[in-house]
């Protein structure tokens, strides 16, 4: 297994350095030019060419790309072209963010769509099973945008339930010492401020979670359905064990597996879906940062968030892999 | 096209060109002396005022550095002008008088080239220090030695000095006395004195730059830890001191209790800046009480906000921009002027400014607004379709296809809806028979890149003003040559007309200023080389216990004087 | 953007596929199949009634998609304006119809150049095996582990804006699904007997991939292609919602539709409402479609 692990982290290498080598080239092939990023309406010939030539523009696309591959190693991210705020500086804040998001939301469709996906499956060709089925159908066809536009209407701004955006209440002037905020608030004791950033959390979760949900939910009710026709499930109940035993050890253990592996995948996805999220809510993270980052031609920040973006996807991928095997006693890799 | 805040200009006084270099025009006669008094901004009457509070402001973007001297962009100098204070200032509320701030008083040599400051005495730092002749000295030439890694960054210092270094036209910055600042330049500039009031000259502790690597000896700006919010940065005198930056989040002041004006004192415990892009996001906010002051909204918006009782709008007042159809006059067939005087009768200014600005703005009827300097009406073109049917005929142009562009992912202030406005420029276009090409790019950096690089046939773009006066509009934003030559954004030669601009500015009395101005107003005019459409003001909305605040048209905004009735 | 939403019934689907026969009866089984299965003929009626919408709206729409003033400014719903009408005092009702158009344009012409590459891409490297394969799946790996919606703005954002471009962004972001999919169809069909049996005989490695393998690799694709239609119509719509959508701006593009509304969510939320709601029903159209194909193409799942 730890060989195993070795050789998948090893392969994730070539990967890795051929996306930094696309991803180099796609950026300097973007046309525009990040001299009227910096001096915008102001910029004359003069002022461009000193520019370029500060920013090291005027090298060699191999010797530039080996400088930001130098720069990657020694741990340099290298900084926004627009306000030359250090990689790390800006990342550090917005990707916590993110990540709480993103988590949020994988909590909210795992912890909502495989319930709902067991209910369905138990009551099979049932009316409940028919509303389970039309909602994860509406989950998977509504896009984040208009479920956020929707729930924001509804329980930001005509009932002022929940915040309509941010991760905070900004007046609290808590200042966070991770940008985890709920790790943050709950160190620093403030379960007032937990409250509130559990509350921020609650509509972007749900618009973010709505289509992994669905997934999980469909995925989860036809694995159980599948899992639930065995041999030795009916075994299992004809020696007369409850109902509630049947599912814990014999359904749901077996019905785990392909509902981990959608649960994997997902991430991919929630990662793109957040760009839309964060648009909603202003959303303090990555997504609709190296949105403008690639629109405003910041070459660095698009370079270095896709890598580690790219690197997570990897590695939640392999983690699923490996969860796999410890789940599934027929797979063993070697 | 960074609306930095306005400056504005004392009557007589011709400003200095900023982005041709800050050549300065002799005109020293004109500087009338303000009066040294010493009171700064005077707090609204404070019988009823609250002390105590914080509050939330929804800014359009994020700052992009906490070092007044490396930023140019109008979201960072409104967070800094309540943390830190130059030598002057505008008095709130004007765009047109300057006060004293940090220099007591001042006197100007009679040749016009030696401003002699008198240091307030009393007066410390965020961090402790002293203010001394020495700290300002230390300010004045580190701005003037900026390193040329730093001085893209510097755009406003280099503009006003003229340059940097051995090439500025700061001859010499030197402490007279502990109290006594003597700044001495090559040559006289009328607009030194003024430009000392945007924020980027705001005076910074000496110690805290130092500590912040501020000193001009790192050359990475990513490491100068003074500008990247470090824990001593934006280290000033002002009523409030920089507590926090957190990236894309906010910027968060807090009140200064021992502030050298006693009379302007801040009621608020905090502020707290937010970076708020979409609009619809700061209507939310403001409806919800997430935010308690938006700094800008879209017109459209205005409705919504009369409709909720706890919301207010605030109307700034005079406008300093100007909104146009850009020409490039290397393209067919706007490079005939009966196209251009057609396309000006075709588009119907009234409906944009009702549909668009809320009937915050007017018709422009110049290149500049009405309250400019030397202003005079032209009498453009109005709408008009059927003068405009009957121009194109006349114009002998058979193929009337235009490439016509806006930028998808901005609002300007002047201009708050590009895609709205351009559906609607457009739609008058095509009815009086000209066949429009519709296109888009991002704002930055393809749009101003090709605009600029003259790809554009024709296109929407306008000016916020950084100076009130004319050369800011007529030949730095639009149509001064560029190295001697017609600039490729316009492509309109008319030496005439850059001879006459360049005259004026050279004018060393209001007279022969004046009669020149109006010469170079009336060649551009014949000429039209582009459509002016609207003058605007931006709004801005606050929930309705949000007291005290001053608006102003250059966003020179102070809060040190609102307070909250709650 | 939900990317994955397809990849996952690929994965559950395929392997089924392996064991199938093309026999005579498959399609017009599968279409009275299609029939009796009731969510899916919902799905079939929403998408005629999409397509019928999108090629009649000329007819339907009471107004042009670029009329202005053809009312007042953000009225809300009633006879004259069905839908109401936005801040230009256009006819929401007929952009909408119009939007159709649109969505249906760019989303088949989208899909249809995705299942091209990706069909290539998963042919070659399924058919050939060997270093291609490595190649072309190591390219496909670099793919995914981009963000969807990021791959589609940068693709834009480096060809400029315009239609084709647009369709293309949204092609390349599920070129990688359709390449799996077929490659993992291909190397399950390669162990098949008649494969085997057909090798045997002496065909061409060509001749098995194109006539024999190819034939019977269609249907999951068929089938991903009606649910990837579904994504592709909430793609377009996200990258309007970005401010990525087509170069005209007045293009009855819903996502872009969609943005302008946005900003009078308070003052005329029917505009949102009409707007978001067409683009919910053709997706569920398209999803229930998807799976009604799948079961009814699926002769192991017959009821």
């Amino acid at each position: 297994m730890l060989k195993y692990i070795v050789r998948r982290l090893l392969a994730t290498i070539p990967v890795l350095l051929g996306l930094s080598i696309v991803l180099f080239a796609f950026v300097h092939l973007l046309p525009g030019d990040p001299c009227t990023a910096i001096l915008g309406q102001r910029q004359t010939p003069a002022a461009c060419a000193r520019l370029r030539e500060n920013l090291g523009l005027n090298d060699p696309l191999y010797v530039q790309y080996l400088d930001y591959i130098g720069g990657l190693l020694r741990g340099d991210f290298g900084a926004s072209v627009i306000n030359s705020k250090p990689f790390f500086d800006e990342f550090s804040v917005r990707f916590p963010g993110t990540v709480e998001l993103t988590v949020a939301a994988l909590i909210f469709a795992v912890g909502v769509g495989i319930p709902l996906g067991r209910l369905a499956a138990r009551h099979a060709q049932g009316w409940i099973d028919g509303l389970v089925t039309a909602i994860s159908l509406f989950g998977i066809s509504i896009p984040v945008f208009v479920l956020g536009l929707v729930l924001v209407l509804i329980f930001g701004v005509t009932l002022g339930w929940l915040p309509t955006q941010g991760r905070i209440e900004a007046r609290a002037g808590f200042e966070p010492t991770t940008n985890f905020l709920l790790l943050d608030t709950a160190l620093a004791g403030r379960w007032d401020l937990f409250v509130d950033v559990l509350r921020h959390l609650i509509l972007p979760a749900i618009a973010l979670g709505s289509i992994p949900l669905a997934i999980i939910a469909r995925i989860t009710r036809a694995s159980v359905i599948e899992v639930s026709n065995e041999d030795y499930v009916r075994t299992a109940r004809a020696k007369g064990l409850t109902e509630r035993r049947v599912d814990d050890r014999h359904i749901m253990r077996n019905a785990w597996l392909p509902v981990t592996t959608v649960v994997g995948l997902q991430v991919g996805g929630l990662l793109g879906g957040a760009v839309l999220t964060e648009t909603v809510f202003g959303w303090n993270g990555v997504g609709r940062w190296v949105v403008d980052a690639i629109g405003n031609r910041d070459l660095t920040i698009v370079q270095s968030t896709i890598l580690v973006f790219a690197l997570i996807f990897l590695i939640v991928n392999l983690i699923v892999d490996v969860g796999y095997a410890f789940l599934n006693p027929r797979i063993r890799y070697s | 096209m960074r609306p930095l805040r306005k400056g504005a200009v004392l009557i007589g006084v011709l400003v200095a060109s900023a982005a041709c270099g800050g050549a300065s025009s002799p005109s020293p006669s004109a500087v009338t002396s303000p009066p040294a008094d010493g009171a700064t901004p005077t707090p609204p009457p404070a019988n009823q005022a609250k002390a105590g509070g914080t509050l939330v402001v929804a800014l359009p973007g994020d700052i992009t550095r906490t070092d007044p001297a490396l930023i140019d962009d109008s979201n960072s100098s409104y967070v800094m002008q309540q943390v830190m204070e130059g030598l002057v200032a505008l008095a709130p509320g004007s765009t047109s008088e300057v006060v004293p701030a940090l220099a007591e008083s001042w006197t100007l040599s009679p040749d016009g080239k030696t401003y002699t400051f008198k240091i307030r005495q009393g007066v410390k730092f965020h961090d402790g220090t002293p203010l001394d002749a020495d700290a300002v000295v230390y300010n004045y030439l580190r701005w003037k030695s900026f390193p040329t890694e730093l001085q893209d960054y510097s755009y406003y210092a280099g503009a006003v000095f003229g340059g940097y270094g051995e090439s500025s036209n700061v001859a010499s910055v030197v402490a007279v006395d502990p109290a006594t600042v003597a700044i001495t330049l090559k040559s006289p500039s009328s607009s030194f004195l003024l430009a000392q009031t945007l924020t980027v000259f705001a005076i910074s502790s000496p110690t805290a730059l130092k500590a912040g690597k501020a000193d001009n000896t790192e050359l990475d700006i990513s490491k100068v830890e003074y500008a990247q919010g470090g824990p001593t940065a934006m280290v000033g005198t002002g009523p409030f001191k920089f507590k926090s930056w957190v990236v894309g989040d906010n910027v968060t002041i807090e009140k200064n209790p021992d502030y050298w004006n006693k009379d302007a004192t801040a009621y608020l415990d905090a502020i707290v800046f937010k970076p708020v892009a979409e609009e619809a996001q700061r209507l939310n906010g403001l409806a919800t009480g997430e935010i308690d002051f938006a700094q800008t909204i879209a017109p459209v918006d205005i409705a919504t906000i009369r409709a909720n009782s706890e919301l207010a709008v605030i109307d700034r007042g005079e406008s300093c921009n100007t909104m146009q159809i850009s020409i490039n006059q290397n393209y067919v067939p706007v490079n005939n002027l009966k196209i251009r005087e057609a396309i000006a009768s075709a588009v119907n200014r009234d409906y944009l400014i009702e549909t668009f600005y809320a009937g915050l703005a007017v018709p422009a009827d110049n290149w500049m607004p009405v309250n400019t300097l030397y202003a005079k009406p032209l009498n453009l073109p109005t709408y008009d379709p059927e003068r405009a049917k009957q121009l194109i005929a006349e114009s002998g142009e058979t193929d009337l296809t235009i490439d016509f562009y806006y930028p998808s992912d901005v609002t300007r202030p002047y201009m708050p809806d590009p895609k709205g406005i351009f559906e609607a420029i457009t739609s008058d276009l095509e009815a009086v028979g000209l066949t429009i090409v519709p296109k888009t790019e991002t704002w930055r950096p393809d749009y101003l890149d090709d605009e600029y690089a003259g790809k554009f046939e024709m296109w929407l773009l306008g000016w916020t003003c950084d100076w009130s006066g004319p050369d800011n509009f007529l030949k730095t934003a639009f149509f001064g040559y560029v190295d001697g030559a017609p600039s490729t954004e316009f492509a309109y030669r008319n030496d005439e007309l850059e001879k006459t601009m360049n005259d004026a500015l050279a004018a060393t009395d209001e007279a022969t200023a004046k009669a020149l101005w109006e010469k170079a107003q009336d060649l551009i005019r014949a000429d039209m080389p582009t459509v002016p459409l609207i003058n605007s003001t931006p709004p801005a909305a606050a929930r309705a216990d949000v007291m005290g605040f001053v608006g102003s048209g250059g966003l020179n905004e102070y809060f040190h004087s609102v307070w909250l009735d709650r | 953007m939900s990317l994955e939403t397809p990849g996952v019934t690929a994965v559950a689907a395929a392997p089924r596929r392996a064991e199938e026969r093309v026999s005579r009866g498959l399609w017009s089984d599968a279409f009275s199949r299609l029939l009796r299965n009731r969510p899916a003929l919902v799905g079939l009626i929403c998408i005629t009634a999409f397509i019928g919408v999108a090629i009649l709206a000329p007819v339907i729409a009471p107004y042009g998609p670029y009329e202005q003033r053809t009312g007042g400014r953000l009225e809300a719903p009633s006879a004259a304006h069905l839908f109401g009408t936005d801040l230009l005092g256009r006819d929401m009702f007929s952009r909408v119809l119009y939007g159709a158009q649109i969505s249906l344009q760019v989303g088949v012409i989208a899909v249809l150049m995705a299942l091209v590459m990706g069909g290539l891409i998963g042919a070659l490297a399924g058919g050939l095996g060997g270093w291609v394969d490595s190649v072309l799946m190591r390219v496909t790996d670099v793919l995914l582990a981009i963000p969807g919606i990021l791959l589609a703005i940068g693709i834009i954002a480096w060809l400029d804006r315009g239609m084709l471009q647009l369709m293309l962004a949204i092609a390349v972001t599920y070129v990688p699904i359709f390449a799996r999919l077929l490659r993992g169809s291909i190397l399950a069909l390669r162990e098949s007997d008649y494969v085997i049996a057909a090798g045997a005989v002496g065909a061409s490695r060509l001749r098995l991939l194109v006539r024999h393998m190819l034939p019977n690799a269609l249907t999951p694709l068929i089938v991903q292609a009606t649910l990837i239609l579904a994504t592709a119509i909430i793609d377009i719509a996200g990258l309007g919602f970005l401010g990525l959508g087509p170069p005209d701006p007045r293009t009855p593009e819903w996502g872009t539709m969609l943005v302008d509304a946005r900003r009078f969510l308070q003052t005329a939320p029917h505009i949102v409402f009409f707007v978001g709601g067409a683009i919910v029903v053709s997706a569920i159209g398209f999803n229930l479609l998807g799976d009604g194909l799948r079961e009814s193409l699926d002769p192991r799942l017959k009821r």
